[in-house]
């Protein structure tokens, strides 16, 4: 089991019964708390599945040690510190055929977070988009 | 001859901002959003007090081609699952029929919601200036179609392919004497149709669809798989591929108005309006469904609440954007208690009032009350031990004479239906952040649950006119209320909700609850 704190079960949710309860109506808990965090839900297909396993768990683990990966049944729910990021160039490459950005959402199921595409890239931030900084056109030659 | 002042437009336009030679999707999408469109004279059936930038973007940079593509990628990958490997393995069948009987529910009413949207996104499509905010509106009209389709055919499958269809097929004609459905309409019709196009944008996609959908139509999924249905995740998970545009479409409604003073004054109180009316309905009626209807238990409703509510959606929605002025909900302290307690006060009274329903429950087994006392302390001596007491006298068996509303009357405890939420509660016997209130307006008594409703209900009591079942039917025998509301099966004669999912149980006819002689009356009349 992820001692991360972006873990599905992590913090409140290790808690049962009543130590559960405490916490949860705790004067501190009566208002929201800001986050970093995101969340992404993906449900599971061939393509979706190979994304998980190759690439954000395989080559670009590297790239973001907080992000977690959590089997719920007919999805996958991650959650990670600042943003995730899926270049679908690197997708066609590992997949043997084109796989564009909008082939990626066909599976994409939800967001928490600001997500976003700019050419093959899938991205969900934490950034506030549109208010602390610009969403980005494509550029061309 | 001289050219239209438009086509001359057009020209140079074009001139300045010629056509791409490639068809990248990207390239396409700004190409067509450079034609800035003037839309001042703009109407919209219900006008905002905001005003929306014109300058706002569409993050996901979809033209129709790439939408149409996925879509059917979408659908093909659905209908084929669905029509031939869950065929074959004859998944319907293999479903838990307590969970057979929540999805009556579930898909049924979500279908209501899909459909107003459509009409919801449509007036915001009136109200934006912003041509990319527009694309982005415009994409959602089209999937709200697709959604109510969906959802529909959900229950249509259920119905043919599974176990007692009753309730899966055309549940909408109980629709006068379900106990639910009047605060399924407000959450789902009303708040996202009616009123200024901004603040139903915010009930619509920045609480309903960016905090509840979550819960409603990712996590469902889990407790599907949990209890053997396999058709749900297929459908929902397809159509929550769609919401995360949906969700972006309210954070730039948000983004839109961000630099309007209005925004400062009004936004803060149109969030916690809206953020009342979506967790008074959604958080006991899906807490319900979810425990109350399942018989393999995921996790407690009150963490699938605490985590995609309060945690992120709080936190990395409302939370993110205080320094914008956002502020936490004021009403979320009431709101974290209902969604400890609400749905155990919800299904106590739906389970009273099981016969005006159009799906089965079944009380807790032993096994399931010693999970509720774990999980939520205290729940036995509330709950756990009326329905010990409600088993015992026969609550499932037709010839007991017994319905569980009896044990309201004897014990003095009354039910009473909020005017805002139209949601049953009962202020003598609940653990939920409910308290009665009677305010009178034009010679009419108006019951509340809570100040929130109320304070709602203060601004503009002509919106709150609905009558409730209390009203409606007073002095009618229920037998004869069933019969007039087509609450039976196809034979005429046996109720289409029963209080077990037992398959060799008996189930109750209209002449069962004739000899009990049950007649409605209004709490509010004895006060």
């Amino acid at each position: 089991m992820s001692t991360s704190s972006n873990a599905y079960g992590a913090g409140i949710m290790a808690k049962t019964g009543k130590a559960f309860a405490d916490e949860y109506f705790s004067e501190e808990n009566q208002t929201v708390h800001e986050s970093n965090e995101v969340v992404l839900v993906l449900k599971k297909s061939d393509e979706i599945n190979s994304v998980v396993h190759e690439i954000l768990l395989g080559d670009r683990k590297a790239d973001n040690p907080t992000l977690i990966v959590e089997d719920r049944a007919g999805y996958w729910w991650l959650k990670a510190t600042g943003k995730i990021e899926v270049d679908c160039t690197e997708v066609s490459e590992l997949l043997g055929k084109h796989f564009s950005v909008y082939d990626l959402l066909v599976d994409v199921s939800s967001t928490i977070g600001r997500a976003y595409t700019l050419g093959e890239t899938f991205t969900i931030t934490s950034e506030l988009m549109g208010l602390d900084v610009k969403l980005q056109d494509l550029q061309t030659a | 001859m001289a050219i239209s002042a438009a086509t001359k437009a057009a020209t140079d336009a074009l001139a300045v901002n010629r056509a791409p030679v490639s068809v990248g999707a990207q390239e396409v999408h700004r190409w067509m959003q450079s034609f800035t469109w003037d839309f001042e004279k703009n109407r919209t059936k219900y006008s905002t007090k905001y005003k929306m930038a014109n300058d706002t973007k569409e993050q996901f940079k979809l033209i129709a081609k790439e939408y149409a593509r996925m879509e059917s990628v979408k659908d093909e990958r659905q209908f084929g699952s669905l029509q031939d490997v869950l065929t074959r393995v004859d998944a319907a069948n293999r479903v838990h029929p307590k969970w057979n009987e929540s999805m009556k529910v579930i898909s049924n009413f979500l279908e209501v919601g899909e459909y107003n949207a459509i009409a919801a996104t449509g007036m915001l499509w009136d109200s934006a200036t912003a041509p990319e905010q527009k694309n982005g509106y415009l994409g959602q009209v089209l999937d709200e179609i697709r959604h109510t389709n969906q959802c529909g055919y959900i229950n249509y499958y259920f119905a043919k392919q599974g176990q007692d269809a009753a309730g899966h097929n055309d549940a909408r004609r109980t629709r006068a004497i379900g106990p639910l459905w009047k605060g399924m309409k407000r959450v789902f019709s009303d708040g996202f149709i009616s009123g200024d196009a901004v603040e139903c944008s915010i009930n619509l996609q920045l609480v309903g669809e960016a905090c509840f959908t979550n819960p409603l139509i990712v996590a469902v999924t889990e407790w599907a798989s949990a209890n053997g249905d396999e058709m749900t995740p297929t459908v929902f998970l397809s159509i929550e591929t769609d919401e995360l545009r949906h969700m972006a479409n309210g954070y730039q409604t948000v983004v839109s108005i961000a630099n309007d003073a209005a925004a400062s004054k009004y936004l803060n109180t149109d969030l916690n309006n809206a953020f009342w009316t979506q967790q008074k309905y959604f958080t006991p009626v899906l807490g319900m469904m979810f425990e109350y209807g399942s018989h393999f238990k995921v996790e407690p409703w009150v963490k699938t609440w605490n985590r995609w509510v309060y945690e992120d959606w709080g936190g990395i929605w409302i939370g993110r954007l205080g320094k914008y002025g956002v502020q936490s909900p004021a009403s979320l302290r009431d709101a974290k208690k209902d969604a400890y307690w609400a749905h155990h006060d919800l299904f106590m009274l739906a389970y009273a009032l099981w016969p005006t329903g159009f799906f089965r429950l079944t009380l807790p087994t032993a096994e399931e009350a010693e999970w509720y006392e774990a999980n939520y302390p205290g729940w036995y001596d509330m709950y756990g031990k009326v329905y010990e007491e409600w088993k015992a006298r026969g609550c499932e068996d037709p010839n007991s004479g017994f319905l569980p509303l009896q044990w309201f009357i004897e014990n003095n405890h009354p039910i009473y239906i909020d005017r805002v939420s139209q949601v049953p509660f009962c202020p003598s016997y609940c653990k939920g952040a409910s308290t009665l209130r009677v305010l009178e307006f034009n010679g009419k008594k108006h019951s509340f649950s809570d100040q929130w409703g109320e304070r709602m209900w203060l601004s503009e009591p002509e919106r709150y006119e609905c009558q409730n079942i209390f009203e409606q039917y007073e002095g009618r025998e229920l037998s004869e209320v069933i019969a007039e509301g087509h609450g039976l099966r196809s034979d005429g004669k046996t109720l289409i909700s029963q209080p077990h999912t037992n398959k060799d149980g008996k189930l109750w006819t209209l002449d069962d609850i004739k000899k009990i002689n049950c007649v409605f009356s209004d709490p509010l009349k004895a006060l």
